[in-house]
Formats: structure tokens, sequence, C-alpha cells
């Protein structure tokens, strides 16, 4: 499954699912909102870039790791501390390669597929600069 | 002719989104957006630079593919385009 969609997903049922035969590890990455003085975050994407993007990481670590199966669910809308972000689960023969294609998966969709998160602040609130060798563009922090 | 622009994340907020624009012939894609941007100076400013370049942090898509700032004053928009501009992502 790969999706951003606003509703949660049951991270259980997916693991379930990735159980293909030949699976010796499965390894879920589960990004959370953290608590850094904020009190929510809003996340907004180019779906029609997005989706296309995460289907081929996914088919990538697929082929570069051995993949049994990949899913990815990124979430959009408003979330609060404590809520889920990202969930990535991968099934592989061995950890290592679970692991390392995890790995591959989130580096790769935090440097190049088109989300942005905003945390919103008792004191206002800012976007979260991107990562980019010339600057981020975030912008200074806004008041409310 | 007829072409959609849109602003993501903070560009978004300061200059709209899914605007479209009827460009005449032969109209560049760093001139289009540039019109749009002059519409708001807070959002002209986070995009373009004193000298009226693209920022270097800024990111440009035509029709879902990536299209490089330095190029985009040499790329003519056609009808029925989408122009995405938006700064470095931050997902995850």
């Amino acid at each position: 499954m790969i999706a951003i969609q606003k509703d949660d997903i049951d991270i259980g049922a997916l693991i379930v699912s990735a159980k293909k035969r030949g699976t010796g590890a499965i390894v879920v990455f589960d990004g959370i909102v953290r608590d850094d003085d904020i009190r929510e975050i809003e996340l907004e994407a180019y779906e029609e870039v997005a989706v296309p993007e995460l289907e081929k990481i996914a088919t990538e670590a697929k082929k570069t790791y051995n993949l049994l199966s990949v899913d990815i669910v990124h979430r959009i809308g408003r979330l609060s501390i404590g809520e889920n972000i990202l969930i990535i689960v991968v099934s592989a023969g061995h950890r290592q390669q679970a692991y390392e294609g995890s790995r591959f998966i989130i580096e790769a969709i935090k440097a190049g597929v088109p989300i942005w998160k905003k945390e919103l602040c008792r004191d206002g609130d800012r976007w979260v600069p991107g990562e980019h060798p010339h600057g981020s563009g975030s912008g200074k922090k806004k008041d409310f | 002719m007829s072409v959609k622009v849109r602003f993501f994340a903070r560009f978004r907020e300061l200059l709209g989104t899914d605007i479209i624009i009827n460009p005449g012939e032969a109209q560049v894609l760093k001139e289009l957006v540039k019109g749009i941007a002059l519409r708001n100076k807070e959002g002209y400013q986070a995009i373009f630079d004193e000298n009226g370049g693209f920022r270097e942090f800024v990111i440009l898509m035509q029709n879902g593919k990536r299209v490089e700032t330095t190029e985009a004053d040499t790329i003519v928009v056609k009808d029925g385009d989408e122009i995405a501009v938006f700064p470095p992502v931050a997902g995850g």
C-alpha cells in the first residue's frame, strides 16, 4: 500500500499483510509528531507528484534490498503530538535487508518527495525548513 | 491558452494556489511566475532575489517534472501546462 491520506492506518494489519512467503524479518518505521513545544503540526503534499514518487522509491528499494513487500503511508492535514505521520513497513528474508531498505526509504522521502510540514506553536507558527544546500526558504517565524 | 500555477507551503500562504493564467504567445516560465509573484511583495521576495532571479532553493515543476530555475527564462509555457513552485521539501 502506497498512500498519502488524512486518516491513520492500522499498523498491525500492515504487518500481517507484509508476511509474504520467505519473510524472515519485518521492519516498521513509525514517524511520530514530537512534542517540541508545539501544539500541532500541519502537513501538505503535492499529491499528484508525491504518490508516484513514493511508488518509485518503493520499487527501487524492493529491487536494491530484495524486499518482499513495501508499504508507505504518509499522512497529511493537522496532527497532534503523538500521532503517526509516516508509516513504512518492509519485509525481507533477512533483517539486514529489511533495516537497510527501510532506512533507504525514509531518507529518500525526506530528500525529494514534495511534502511540507508546519509547526503550530503557542507563540506563532513556522514551516519546518527542508534540506537544501543553498538555504531553506522557510521564512521567519510568523505570528498568528 | 490556459496555464495553471500551483504554489505550495509558505509560497501558497503568500500567493494563493491553483491560479489560472491566460498568457500571451511565447510567454516564458520565469516571467509567468514573476507576474503572479508581483501581486504580493512578501511572496515575490520569498521566491525572487534582489536581481530578479529565482532564489537558489526554489523548486519548479512543469507538468510534474522538475525544471531547473536557471532555464526558466528560456522555457515557453504551453496550453494546459501545470506549473508548480515550492520551497525545499520537509516530509517524513
